[in-house]
């Protein structure tokens, strides 16, 4: 599997996503995303969000169009292909994503630890040190149902940041978080990007992403029309 | 407990409170028509049916793939390992107490029985051949399975139906985390390797708990040593294979059954028809399991 290192990290080319299969407007579907980039998505539908990020993740079935990552049409790719491309990928989302049989620990290091052969004291030390940086004490190893849900949230970014990966597709986890988790997200956003990750940013808000307007590199609205850019100026 | 206390599921088909709202609307009542009851019935039996043997096709495919894919290095990633570990840990640490004890009871009652009757009828040459036959080919292949689909096959049923129909499998995917390979055959490969160990164990403490009784009561004066060498020269060639394959084909089917099961729910499933779904299923592979084995083998 040959990844491109040139050209849109991720590429949406006139896709229409099944509206069966997602519930998102069967719409071509046409953005750009290079690296370094950070993207903004406005959407007031956290499911209709969650959905989109599935299509960027290539979870959607398609009507029509491709949907490229790192240069690859999710299509043309067998599952073992498609997961080694996914475990590249950074997600904080809405949707349950804590399965209960393993320590939250364990959870956040499990993509690391699937997909790449990283020494496992590496993966630890790097998860306990953003842990630290998203203000917990440090690695949580108790149940994720024992967890508040600030905490949950900033074990979720933890989750999201470690491994230093390509895309990141971020379901606002600033919205109803504490206020002193704004500027560690937003540090961590500046600084995946300098190292050439692309960054999709899912708001229900327009006041959520102010702090960051200087940041942004364009500006999206996700409806029934599907998706259309908006004008940041 | 009075019928009218009885809980009622959420959406099953007799609804008390809806159907005391229809009877006070007239209009609302149908009109009994034979055909419609009968197409009814039929469409229900083609749903059923279909269910049963869709179930059937996706065990078949998903035990290849199990098979397939244990023999690729790549599979065994170290997440892999660890849950694989996990289960074992948990199907042979947690089940093995109750192993024991079951086949202990199974000595007392089977072995220690089958040994005085033989021995009362004058046929204790054969006691050896029949325990072979009745309770290591039969008995405890049946009663493992049992133990293993009770303790941990519906433990998987619940977390992978729970993980299913919550969203968290779907996750896992956006994170590049295929079930199958993560969960379904580690899981189902530890319940073959549990399968094995528990059937052998639980052999060897019904036989010896059986000699003991008869000794004992003094039914037996052999050491033990001649007891168990006799249960062994009774074995023929296919039950060195019969019978370890038994007991790991229960093991895999216990295992793979249970994962299949959870990862298979759908939304409108819950608790409450997801657990009297596993174990039916789990029931039915053991005996079927069980059957098949012992046609002319």
């Amino acid at each position: 599997m040959d990844t491109r290192t040139a050209g849109p990290l991720l590429e949406l080319n006139k896709a229409v996503p099944s509206f069966e299969e997602s519930g998102l407007p069967p719409v071509p579907f046409s953005m750009k995303l290079m690296p370094g980039d950070c993207m903004v998505v406005e959407t007031r539908s956290s499911s209709r969000a969650t959905m989109f990020a599935d299509l960027c993740c290539g979870l959607v079935p398609l009507d029509a169009g491709v949907v490229k990552f790192m240069g690859l049409d999710w299509s043309d790719l067998h599952d073992r292909e498609m997961n080694a491309l996914r475990g590249r990928i950074g997600r904080i989302t809405r949707r349950p994503s804590w399965p209960e049989f393993l320590n939250t620990h364990l959870a956040i290091t499990l993509q690391q630890l699937h997909h790449t052969t990283r020494p496992m004291d590496e993966v630890v030390a790097e998860a306990a040190r953003l842990a630290e940086w998203f203000g917990l004490p440090g690695l949580p190893v108790l149940p994720p149902s024992r967890l508040s849900d600030s905490d949950l949230l900033r074990a979720a970014c933890v989750r999201a940041f470690i491994g230093h990966p390509r895309l990141l597709l971020l379901e606002d986890p600033l919205e109803a978080s504490p206020v002193e988790l704004q500027n560690p997200f937003l540090s961590a956003i500046t600084d995946a990007r300098d190292k050439g990750a692309g960054v999709i940013w899912l708001v229900r808000n327009n006041a959520i992403w102010q702090g960051y307007r200087q940041g942004i590199t364009s500006m999206w609205r996700l409806a029934d029309d599907g998706l259309v850019e908006v004008r940041t100026a | 407990m009075s019928g009218s206390n009885e809980p009622r599921s959420p959406g099953g088909e007799r609804d008390p409170i809806l159907e005391a709202d229809a009877s006070t609307h007239p209009q609302h009542r149908q009109k009994f028509v034979l055909h419609e009851w009968v197409r009814e019935k039929l469409a229900w039996t083609g749903r059923l049916t279909r269910r049963q043997i869709r179930f059937f096709l996706i065990m078949l495919g998903a035990s290849w793939g199990v098979i397939f894919e244990s023999f690729r290095s790549h599979s065994w990633r170290r997440t892999v390992r660890y849950e694989f570990g996990t289960t074992l840990n948990s199907v042979i640490g947690g089940g093995l107490i109750a192993t024991m004890f079951a086949g202990t009871l199974t000595g007392v009652a089977a072995v220690s029985q089958t040994i005085y009757w033989l021995g009362l009828a004058g046929m204790a040459k054969m006691t050896g051949t029949i325990l072979i036959d009745v309770v290591i080919r039969e008995i405890a292949p049946i009663l493992v399975g049992i133990l293993l689909l009770g303790r941990n096959g519906m433990l998987s049923v619940t977390e992978l139906g729970l993980l299913t129909t919550g969203g968290e499998i779907r996750s896992m995917q956006a994170q590049g985390l295929d079930p199958f390979l993560l969960l379904v055959m580690p899981r189902t490969l530890a319940f073959t390797v549990g399968g094995f160990t528990l059937g052998i164990l639980f052999s060897f403490a019904a036989l010896v708990t059986g000699y003991i009784i008869s000794r004992m009561s003094g039914v037996v004066t052999n050491p033990v040593w001649t007891f168990l060498y006799d249960v062994i020269t009774a074995m023929s060639h296919a039950d060195y294979l019969v019978i370890p394959l038994k007991f790991i084909t229960v093991g895999f089917v216990v295992g793979l059954g249970g994962c299949l099961t959870g990862l298979t729910a759908t939304n409108e499933d819950n608790l409450r028809t997801l657990l009297p779904r596993g174990f039916s299923r789990g029931m039915l592979i053991v005996m079927a399991v069980s059957v098949l084995f012992s046609l002319d083998l």
